[in-house]
């Protein structure tokens, strides 16, 4: 034997033992030195928005010498809201924070953040050069309460390419149903069934923006603007309107169901990309990746609504960010510094360029680098003008009452005994039974009353 | 200490008959938590007082971070009884869990048996049997999503050739956890298959050869010698196949979230449903108390039904 067993076990311990210390400290080590302001700043991007993000902290902290902002990624939205609300006031807890629109409310009465409000006031700061849909999103008492950040709309995609083949008449920039249901059945059978016409995931976000496209609050208390909620209304006008245009085209045959989750949204775009779909509304941040993703031509329009009513235009989905109360103050200034950086017209249109979420200052439009994706691409203006056209009020503006993953879930199990033939009316009244049950408790549990 | 003994053996030689019972009891006592002590206090901290802090949260209402508030008694309890998805998921579970022990077991025993056989290029089979120990299940997830995918997916693609229905897998309440049934199987085949055919290789040639003198049939041969010799690894599979099939929460969460429809909202998934996305500590506790007494329950049947016919 050459090396005896022992020497090599040894060589063993101490080389695993040099990458743990070159792995803690190296990394650990940041590229300032001490005198500078450490702002940790919790997120939950991944892929092209992560490295987009990872460059606004790098350009913010060569652009002043004062702060240095850390980011760190933590996972999934859900799994950071509870590693926020359970560090709160440690020493591991971040000075700057995202966090998803449906914690929002959850958040908020939890005390754990000093509202954005307070820096604007300080800074006299324009406000309104940022979006009012989304700033009302995150809005209560008139006062913001953390600042909009990764933002997208739900939008229709249609095939453009694929209709013109066909010899469709393509939908109108901000359609009904029956404009929709239309071009579905058209789909369908010109292309003898082998191309389906439509998809709605079963994703209650969506079923949210039914209600908001309809003008109708889902929660009493004005959609928890006025109150803690203590009933919802899955039952309205709006919901069974938007649950028998999809049933319409279900019996029709030109619809095709492909599940909740993110399997179901990896699915469908799939599909869309393999020519096998031809429209489905969702999120406007999957932009860039459906342009990337195929030579067809790209057709986007606004939400649809019901016939014979106005759309009042959809509320927003994505995070905000956050500053920790439990932070001292020069550090809750630092990250207040950041959030103003990434708010810029230039990081916002760069934002929506890299990632495809929507520039939230007004602004961004008038950057060289969207009008040149503009140029090239028409219609990636649609989202924007879409958050554009649309005026905050109670029904678009959100929903600010916890236990909103539990209204999805429960939403969309309602959708889906819906999709596969259930009484529309007893589904969704099933649904609003157990939300209104889950409310009681929950305003029980945390001692909550409306005075 | 040495000294101490060793006066106490001048005045009374120690002989077995005057140690005092008591004394020795003692001193083996302390012993064994010398030993046992530090595990047993992992074990307080880790596992005991969780399950206690649980026990104990399921008769409470909890807040938004996870403190106990209201006393509740019994209303934890009896609103899960009475919520008709709670039985749906308890009916799905049983069922999964059913059908999954007994396909894994089945087709394991079936490879490991045909795995023995001695023919040319098996070597290239028995690799093949067990590969998917070597497939995570966020790889196996994403390789069967593709496959059930209703528009380009290998199924849709196979039904469309051959004019068969097309089946929507993931996405009907009809399909969905016999789909989710399908790639757990799979996922588990690979294990069973290596500990059932390590299992065989151990029954001794010589009681197949006994059986040949004595002209015993080939199916009978499996019946009286393979069976009862392999006994202890059959139960054992069988164990930690119905445990695991309680416990499966990876493949739920890639592939169809506990939808559609609650159809594969199995109680492992609920718990987590319930606990860290919608925060509500209390329910998730009482439902954990529940799945314990459940599996509890099974394992328990498990032995008394089974555990006699083991051979060792």
């Amino acid at each position: 034997m050459a090396v005896k067993l022992e020497t090599r076990l040894w060589w063993c311990w101490l080389s695993g033992l040099l990458l743990i210390v070159t792995l803690t400290f190296g990394l650990g080590t940041t590229a300032y030195g001490a005198g500078r302001t450490k702002i940790v700043f919790w997120h939950e991007m991944t892929g092209p928005a992560q490295a987009q993000l990872m460059t606004d902290a790098k350009a913010f902290n060569a652009s002043q010498s004062k702060y240095e902002v850390v980011p760190e990624f933590e996972g999934s939205y859900n799994e950071a809201v509870q590693k926020i609300l359970h560090t709160h006031g440690t020493s591991a807890a971040p000075a700057l924070f995202q966090s998803m629109d449906v914690s929002t409310a959850q958040l908020y009465h939890a005390n754990v953040a000093t509202p954005v409000q307070k820096f604007i006031d300080a800074d006299h700061y324009d406000v309104s050069q940022i979006s009012s849909v989304a700033r009302a999103f995150y809005s209560q008492n008139g006062k913001q309460i953390s600042m909009p950040f990764n933002t997208s709309q739900p939008v229709l995609y249609y095939n453009a390419s694929l209709l013109k083949r066909l010899g469709i008449k393509a939908p109108p920039v901000n359609p009904t149903y029956s404009d929709i249901t239309r071009v579905a059945k058209a789909i369908t059978a010109k292309s003898n069934g082998k191309v389906k016409g439509l998809t709605v995931e079963v994703y209650g976000w969506l079923f949210e923006q039914f209600m908001a496209n309809g003008n109708t609050v889902m929660a009493n208390q004005n959609n928890g603007r006025s109150g803690y909620p203590t009933t919802v209304d899955f039952t309205s006008t709006a919901t069974q309107k938007a649950m028998a245009w999809i049933r319409e085209n279900i019996q029709a045959k030109d619809f095709i169901d492909f599940g909740a989750g993110s399997q179901a949204e990896s699915n469908e775009i799939a599909a869309f990309l393999a020519g096998k779909l031809g429209m489905f509304v969702q999120s406007s941040a999957y932009i860039s990746q459906l342009l990337a993703g195929t030579k067809d031509q790209l057709g986007i329009t606004y939400y649809p609504h019901a016939d014979g009513t106005k759309a009042n235009g959809v509320s927003i989905g994505g995070a905000s960010l956050w500053i920790a109360n439990s932070q001292p103050k020069n550090v809750q200034q630092g990250a207040w510094q950041f959030i103003k950086y990434v708010m810029t017209p230039q990081a916002q249109a760069a934002w929506q360029k890299a990632t495809g979420y929507l520039a939230l200052n007004q602004k961004s439009q008038h950057q060289a680098i969207l009008k040149q994706l503009y140029a090239k691409q028409p219609v990636a203006k649609v989202p924007s003008e879409q958050l554009a056209a649309a005026t905050a009020n109670p029904a678009n503006s959100g929903i600010f009452m916890e236990g909103l993953l539990q209204e999805r879930t429960l939403t969309q199990t309602a959708m889906a005994t819906i999709y596969n033939g259930g009484n529309i009316t007893s589904a969704l009244k099933t649904a609003e039974t157990s939300m209104n049950q889950y409310l009681a408790n929950n305003n029980r549990a945390n001692q909550y009353t409306n005075h | 200490m040495q000294q101490s003994l060793s006066g106490k053996a001048k005045t009374r030689p120690l002989t077995p008959a005057n140690v005092t019972v008591g004394r020795r009891r003692w001193s083996e006592r302390g012993y064994a938590l010398l030993f046992l002590g530090p595990s047993l206090a992992l074990l307080a901290v880790f596992i005991f007082w969780p399950m206690l802090k649980t026990l104990y949260m399921s008769f409470f209402l909890t807040d938004k971070f996870g403190h106990i508030t209201v006393f509740n008694g019994l209303g934890n309890y009896r609103s899960l009884l009475q919520d008709a998805s709670y039985w749906a998921s308890l009916g799905a579970t049983l069922s999964y869990v059913a059908v999954v022990a007994v396909l894994t077991i089945v087709l394991g025993l079936i490879l490991a048996v045909a795995a023995q056989q001695q023919l040319k290029g098996i070597g290239f089979f028995k690799t093949l049997f067990s590969s998917t120990m070597g497939i995570s299940v966020s790889v196996a997830a994403i390789f069967w999503l593709f496959a059930f995918n209703p528009s380009v997916g290998v199924f849709a693609q196979l039904s469309q050739a051959l004019h068969l229905p097309e089946i929507n897998w993931l996405a009907d309440p009809h399909f969905a956890l016999l789909a989710i049934i399908i790639t757990t199987v799979w996922m588990n085949l690979g294990f069973t298959f290596l500990i059932l055919f390590g299992a065989l290789q151990q029954v001794p040639r010589s009681l197949y050869d006994a059986a040949d003198v004595a002209g015993v049939a080939k199916r009978t041969q499996f019946l009286k010698v393979t069976l009862p010799m392999i006994s202890p690894t059959l139960f054992f599979v069988t164990t930690v196949t119905l445990i695991d099939a309680f416990k499966s929460f990876g493949l739920i969460d890639l592939m169809t979230a506990g939808g559609p429809s609650n159809a594969t909202n199995l109680l492992v998934y609920r718990v987590y449903q319930d606990a860290f996305l919608n925060g509500s500590y209390a329910q998730a506790s009482t439902e954990s108390v529940v799945l314990t007494l459940l599996i509890a329950v099974v394992t328990l049947v498990q032995f008394k039904l089974f555990g006699k016919r083991v051979t060792y």
